[in-house]
């Protein structure tokens, strides 16, 4: 059991201040100010607290049940999985998604609220993995939705799943600030 | 009515015990030796056999390679794409040189596709940085030493009187400098 207030206080984000030198904003930072835009202060608050939906299609869902479990823990960044597609604003579309299911993703996708980000988790949704030459399998799940973050592996472990779920996190951020990911 | 106590006295109970929770990005986890994460490549010790290549089931490695004057094959080329790769392991299995192996590294999410295609380069840094490469040049260096010391004892009874004992190989074999002095004149002590 993890008590939730004692993990987060040292992995809080700095919001870096546009407009100013290094030395300004650390001063700022002693003094508690709170100087930035609206956007970046939403773009903190969105990326600590990414709700996931539960939506496991083939192995790799056995990892991310593994990853929020207590052991890897999600819950100390603030992602709790959600049973239902209005109340989530992250999509770990963990699997093999068949031809059957891609129209079914879509719609999942499409009852997400604004705003909403796709993880990609494991070979099979990143480009059909084993099943590449199959007939029946999405090379790809980028060609249903739009996908932030791709996680590569057979399946992945849940380290790596927090690596690829603290590279939305500073995905968030990055955009917020007016700027673009690069990988 | 009191099943609230009871699973609360479950909860309570937890409290004192040890935490299980893994603090991943501050403390990294520690992996069994055997543990496939991303791969590793040594240039120097491919031979081009294309095995790894043939046996991968998704087919993700590409690698491509040429003659040199000696008639050995160099690589030129070696991709894995990592979109498709499932970390399977049997390339390092059947690679008889082992210059392709798994780390121990798990860090690959990225934002684009493209950037899970891995060229030699990156294959290659990753060996350094992640790989076995320390490992790899504390145990030449330790080999070295030990061939150095093996070729001073052999000297040194070379020295003592049985000189025609002193093989040329374990003389050669030795790099030091100092030893380059004694090793000749056992070499001219051997055709007499």
């Amino acid at each position: 059991m993890d008590v939730g207030g004692s993990s987060h206080g040292a992995s809080l984000p700095v919001i870096h201040y546009e407009g100013f030198t290094e030395e300004e904003s650390q001063e700022l930072r002693r003094a508690g100010v709170v100087v930035s835009t609206l956007e970046q202060i939403k773009g903190w608050a969105r990326s600590n607290s990414l709700w996931p939906m539960t939506f496991g299609l083939a192995c790799c869902a056995i990892e991310m049940m593994g990853a929020g479990a207590s052991h890897y823990d999600l819950d100390r960044f603030g992602i709790i999985f959600r049973a239902s597609p209005r109340q989530s604003d992250v999509m770990i579309v963990a699997g093999t998604v068949t031809k059957k299911m891609a129209p079914l993703l879509r719609r999942l996708y499409d009852q997400m609220p604004d705003p909403k980000w796709v993880i990609a988790m494991g070979s099979c949704a990143t480009a059909g993995g084993p099943y590449v030459r199959s007939y029946s399998v999405v090379k790809g799940v980028d060609q249903i939705v739009p996908v932030d973050v791709y996680i590569p592996g057979c399946p992945p472990s849940p380290p790596a799943l927090i690596y690829g779920l603290n590279k939305l996190q500073e995905k968030i951020r990055t955009e917020a600030a007016g700027k673009r990911v690069s990988s | 009515m009191f099943g609230v106590f009871k699973g609360l006295g479950v909860t309570i109970r937890q409290l004192p015990k040890k935490k299980v929770t893994l603090m991943y990005p501050e403390v990294k986890p520690v992996w069994p030796e055997r543990y496939r994460g991303i791969h590793e490549f040594i240039p120097e010790l491919c031979i081009v056999c294309n095995q790894c290549a043939r046996i991968c089931p998704t087919d993700c490695i590409s690698l491509s390679g040429t003659r040199d004057e000696n008639k050995k094959l160099r690589i030129d080329t070696y991709d894995i794409n990592f979109e498709i790769c499932i970390l399977c392991d049997l390339c390092t299995e059947v690679c008889p040189t082992e210059s392709i192996r798994m780390t121990d590294q798990f860090e690959l999410a990225s934002y684009t596709r493209d950037s899970l295609y891995k060229d030699m380069k990156w294959l290659y840094q990753n060996h350094i940085e992640h790989g076995s490469y320390q490992a790899l040049q504390a145990a030449k260096t330790e080999e070295e030493a030990n061939a150095a010391r093996e070729a001073q004892a052999a000297n040194a009874e070379a020295a003592s009187g049985a000189g025609q004992k002193a093989s040329p190989e374990e003389a050669n074999a030795a790099r030091m400098p100092a030893d380059e002095t004694v090793s000749s004149s056992g070499k001219g002590g051997q055709p007499e």
